[in-house]
């Protein structure tokens, strides 16, 4: 079957189309082949100071969790991601936090919480690192589920449901 | 056009195979979009709080606060200057605004709606233009809250004897995580 010049440009406007409701949904921020995240290569301090590099889960299936004690459906999910966090973690399975808040807060508040999952602190760089990978209003919580091969399998804005975070968790651990 | 429109049997054919090229390029063009996104969808800070403010006289200025439907903002995290020195706010006589349970901030008020609020300014000559730098953190009840935002209103006090000045639009907001 030969393909007319008007199908071409047909399937070329579709495809375009297609490609930017993608886009205007949030869901396409890369080809399906794209390298591993830049979240991935970024390095952000904990709350004593000590530099950590996000790579060093990398292999894992890793759940980045934006958040701030200063947000009330930030501190709500949390102890989800804790029960999950020491159901799962055997399997492979890693939480981080990226704060966007100051140290001494953080701090506070994950003994508090007896958080069982590291937390880094985030300023300007990792709200505007979050815009990136979807958070076009900057607002949180905002969760970025990353596979085994180092891609993003889901970007959530908002609180995550636990069905929804256990199935998308299911097929990826 | 290659065939015109008299030849109706082949331009069925042709519809045919377009629609199921089209329908081909489509599914390839979203089989690339591996991931998935969640959440609802969410106005920017500014438009979820729309700041404005004008000066009723050289002492005082009014701020008003235009908080968009299922969002709210904290009574206690605004904050008020104006400036430049030696051009200084006092107290801003703000509404009470609306109980709120947070767990973490423990009793709280909010703001929905309309927040007028007037906002004494000493040190001002009249006619003077003058910035108000105003802070402020919200939530919407979708679920998500905003890092405090900085945002500022360009005035100008008006001349002794003249009226209030027109409202005046916030400038595009600035980010503040620190605070």
């Amino acid at each position: 079957m030969t393909v007319r010049a008007p199908t071409l440009a047909a399937i070329a406007v579709v495809s375009a189309l297609a490609l930017a409701a993608g886009l205007w949904f949030g869901q396409v921020d890369k080809p399906a082949d794209a390298p591993a995240t830049p979240l991935l290569g970024i390095t952000l301090p904990d709350p004593d100071g000590k530099d950590q590099a996000i790579a060093q889960w990398k292999g894992k299936v890793l759940i980045v969790n934006f958040w701030a004690t200063w947000c009330a459906p930030c501190r709500e999910e949390m102890p989800m991601f804790m029960r999950l966090q020491a159901e799962q973690g055997a399997k492979g399975v890693q939480f981080v936090g990226i704060a966007v808040d100051n140290a001494d807060k953080v701090r506070d508040y994950a003994a508090d919480l007896k958080l069982n999952y590291p937390t880094l602190i985030g300023g300007f760089g990792a709200m505007e690192l979050s815009k990136t990978l979807g958070n076009a209003i900057m607002a949180l919580p905002f969760t970025v589920i990353i596979d085994r091969a180092g891609k993003v399998a889901h970007t959530q804005l908002g609180p995550l449901k636990e069905e929804q975070l256990r199935s998308i968790l299911g097929q990826l651990a | 056009m290659p065939c015109p429109t008299t030849c109706a049997g082949s331009r069925t054919r042709r519809g045919r195979r377009e629609i199921a090229a089209l329908a081909g390029a489509f599914l390839v063009a979203t089989a690339a979009i591996a991931q998935t996104t969640g959440g609802p969808k969410l106005l920017p800070a500014e438009d979820a709080f729309r700041l404005s403010a004008r000066a009723l006289d050289a002492s005082t200025i009014e701020v008003r606060y235009n908080v968009a439907d299922g969002y709210y903002l904290y009574r206690d995290k605004l904050r008020f200057k104006v400036e430049p020195a030696p051009v200084a706010a006092g107290t801003a006589a703000l509404p009470p605004g609306k109980p709120h349970r947070d767990e973490f901030f423990g009793e709280v008020a909010i703001y929905r709606g309309l927040v007028v609020a007037k906002l004494p300014v000493t040190g001002a000559k009249a006619g003077q233009a003058v910035s108000l730098v105003a802070d402020s953190q919200g939530c919407a009840d979708a679920g998500v809250c905003y890092p405090p935002q900085t945002q500022r209103v360009e005035l100008r006090l008006p001349a002794s004897g003249a009226g209030p000045s027109v409202a005046v639009e916030a400038m595009p907001a600035k980010k503040d995580y620190f605070k």
